[in-house]
């Protein structure tokens, strides 16, 4: 979805410099990092550019790291074998670009692609993932569970509730701790939740190592973004404690959009995108800019109560209730039917997420009396309906705090467990817009597994940095080359009749060149090119009164009533409308003949000065600019 | 495109105003064109600058 649909005389393309290039393939293989291959690249790129002259197409191959030699040290560093991580408070998954190909999520030996970040301890042996999982029945105190949010955090801000149903979390001088059984030894042992996290990640690396083949040294990890520094400080110790080097922390909404764009084979449009980030306990909204494959956070929100987890429990109080129906106790009153409820629930949960009914079974549920009953789709989304309508407010609030409206988004991106939940998507698509793209595997055949767009995100920048110098990405990430002026409003053409056509849309970051190229439809001694900020609008257009019922049916007037009343959300129109703001300048453009094709050009540097250029194909054009407000940024 | 009426600009150009002031933000440190972006920043380049080189 772009933000403007070009007319047919119009041909808008982007300013290849802007975009700067394809988001085709990685170059298949990477070349090792010795210094005869850095000067081979060097002069190869020379003389392509010689051939190809200035204008010559920047590919994707170029824009690859050895770009970044230029600069860097010359003495050669080991390589790293980097992976992306994906850390849940409920799963983890590990992902790698394979051969510098798609990336791709990677199995654990167990066969999971979502590791359960579970933790068990039976007779001082280690479990992990799913077999640990399955120890919350019958060994739930030396089993640790939901403890990513516990790191980098005191024991009085933790919400221990995540933990549930495994082993408690304690305060532990200036940490979080837990009392677990690790060893053989008969008494327990105390384990900070830094040394927890290490054992998971050490895992996870290994897993990743088993399948590569080749020892894994380094990742980029996700965090939701609200994660404090001190809990970014937090995971990288633990990680470093693991023997893996984290390049960088990304957050979960932009893996997950970098996995998803990823997908799409052209330029990277402009867009605006919503990533809803479903997980089990929490959940976690990001209002996206996409500008020219840049992302910047406009809003986010987050629900630290609702999740995946909910619906877990909705499935579990409706079969409770049928159990106590039948055999008078409740399954839920002793720990180990309960345990075994919640795993139940969840498994039944993704099949209703398949499928159109799916049965729940556990063996001595309560009392030794064995349990099945079947759910269909219908019945769990009715009695899920709450929970929905909460994920749907936590977007829609989201959208209010970016200062936007639904018709603003062009695209939801679904990610996490919960997101292939069918229901979901399909409320999702009845409060946006048609237009706007719903980006789930119920309502969007391509959609990547929603599951995995984390991991696979950070496997992409793993490997678009992973040959980097450390000191490289730190000085690239840092504040002051991330902080940037972002325009404020839209920038666009005239048209006649004081048409607004947007060239470069609000919040992309400066500074930024466009160019649009367009066909002049009718002969002109000279064609005023005007240059102006826009004004986005939402039109309201009220339905129509209803004259002819009024008219005709006279007799039910109280039905009549209520149909009006249902009938108004329906057929009220809201559309986008642009309107023209302040002008910014002024292109006369001479002897414009019918056909020409024109090219306009407006560049903004980062201090707000204007450059606009308008040609006539083969001829020579009209260029000017209008200086910026400079530092203090006030333009009136 | 519209066309002038006793419309007169030096060199065929009129400023006419200015942009509205900027929002200051911060860019996610993520994907291809945030890496590019970076090096010219770094480097103090411009567009064309980036492209000749």
């Amino acid at each position: 979805m772009k933000a403007f649909v070009p007319r047919v005389e119009y041909l808008i393309e982007l300013s290849r410099a802007s975009l700067f290039s394809t988001s085709a393939t990685w170059p298949a293989k990477k070349p090792a990092r010795t210094r005869a291959r850095i000067k081979e690249e060097r002069w190869r790129r020379c003389a392509t550019f010689r051939t190809r002259g200035v204008q010559g197409n920047v590919d994707a191959k170029t824009l690859q790291s050895p770009k970044f030699l230029d600069m860097s040290a010359e003495e050669e560093q080991p390589s790293r074998v980097a992976i992306g991580i994906s850390f849940g408070n409920s799963y983890s998954s590990i992902a790698s670009t394979v051969g510098g190909g798609d990336p791709k999520v990677i199995a654990n030996e167990e066969g999971d692609r979502q590791i359960p970040s579970i933790l068990a301890y039976v007779d001082g042996e280690e479990f992990h993932g799913t077999q640990a999982k399955s120890q919350l029945v019958r060994n739930s105190k030396n089993t640790v569970a939901g403890f990513r949010d516990f790191l980098g955090k005191d024991f009085k801000s933790i919400d221990p509730t995540t933990a549930r149903g495994a082993a408690q979390p304690q305060e532990h001088e200036s940490t979080v701790a837990f009392s677990i059984r690790d060893s053989e030894s008969e008494s327990p042992s105390t384990v900070t939740v830094s040394e927890i996290a290490t054992r998971h990640l050490r895992r996870l690396a290994a897993s990743a190592s088993d399948y590569l083949g080749k020892k894994v040294t380094a990742a980029v990890i996700t965090v939701p973004t609200d994660f404090t520094q001190a809990q970014k400080a937090a995971l990288v110790k633990a990680a470093k404690d693991a023997d893996i080097e984290v390049l960088q922390l990304i957050t979960e909404p932009i893996a997950a959009l970098l996995a998803h764009d990823r997908r799409e084979d052209h330029r990277p449009a402009d867009k605006t995108v919503v990533v809803a980030d479903l997980g089990a306990n929490r959940s976690d909204v990001a209002v996206v800019s996409v500008r020219g494959g840049m992302y910047s956070i406009l809003a986010t929100t987050h629900d630290y109560a609702v999740g995946g987890l909910k619906l877990d429990e909705t499935i579990q109080e409706y079969v409770a209730k049928e159990f106590v129906k039948k055999h008078k106790v409740d399954p839920r009153e002793t720990d180990r039917g309960l345990a075994k409820m919640r795993l139940e629930s969840e498994a039944c949960k993704k099949a209703l997420s398949l499928g159109s009914s799916a049965s729940f079974a556990v063996e001595s549920l309560a009392n030794g009396i064995d349990f099945t009953l079947n759910l269909n789709r219908t019945r769990y989304d009715m009695l899920a309906g709450k929970v929905y309508g909460r994920f749907v407010q936590l977007i829609q609030d989201a959208i209010v705090k970016a200062e936007l409206d639904v018709l603003d988004i062009d695209e939801v991106l679904v990610s996490g467990g919960t997101a292939h939940t069918p229901r979901i998507a399909s409320n999702l698509g009845s409060i946006f817009p048609e237009s706007t793209q719903i980006v789930a595997p119920a309502s969007d055949a391509a959609a990547i597994n929603p599951s995995e767009l984390t991991a696979r995100g950070a496997a992409l920048q793993a490997y678009m940095i992973e040959s980097y110098d450390t000191e490289d990405i730190d000085q690239s990430t840092h504040a002051a080359v991330t902080v940037t002026p972002h325009l404020a409003k839209s920038i666009g053409l005239v048209l006649t009749g004081d048409e607004f056509k947007p060239i470069i849309p609000a919040e992309t970051p400066l500074p930024v060149r466009r160019t649009v190229n367009f066909t002049a439809t009718s002969d002109s001694e000279a064609a005023l090119i005007r240059v102006a900020e826009g004004i986005r609008d939402i039109k309201i257009t009220q339905p129509e009164p209803k004259a002819k019922q009024n008219g005709k049916a006279t007799d039910n007037d109280e039905d009549d009533d209520e149909d009006e009343d249902s009938e108004e959300e329906d057929e009220e129109k809201r559309e986008t409308m642009w309107k023209v703001g302040n002008v910014v300048g002024e292109l006369a453009l001479k002897d414009v003949k019918k056909g020409s094709k024109v090219t306009v050009q407006v560049q903004v540097g980062a201090d707000l000065e204007i450059t606009m250029s308008a040609m006539v194909a083969g001829k020579s054009g009209v260029k000017g600019s209008v200086p910026g407000s400079a530092a203090n940024g006030a333009a009136h | 495109p519209a066309v002038p009426n006793g419309w007169s600009g030096e060199k065929d150009f009129k400023a006419v105003g200015k942009l509205s002031a900027a929002t200051a933000r911060n860019i996610e440190p993520v994907g291809a064109h945030f890496l590019a972006e970076a090096r010219r920043k770094r480097h103090k380049r411009t567009f064309s600058e980036d492209e000749r080189i």
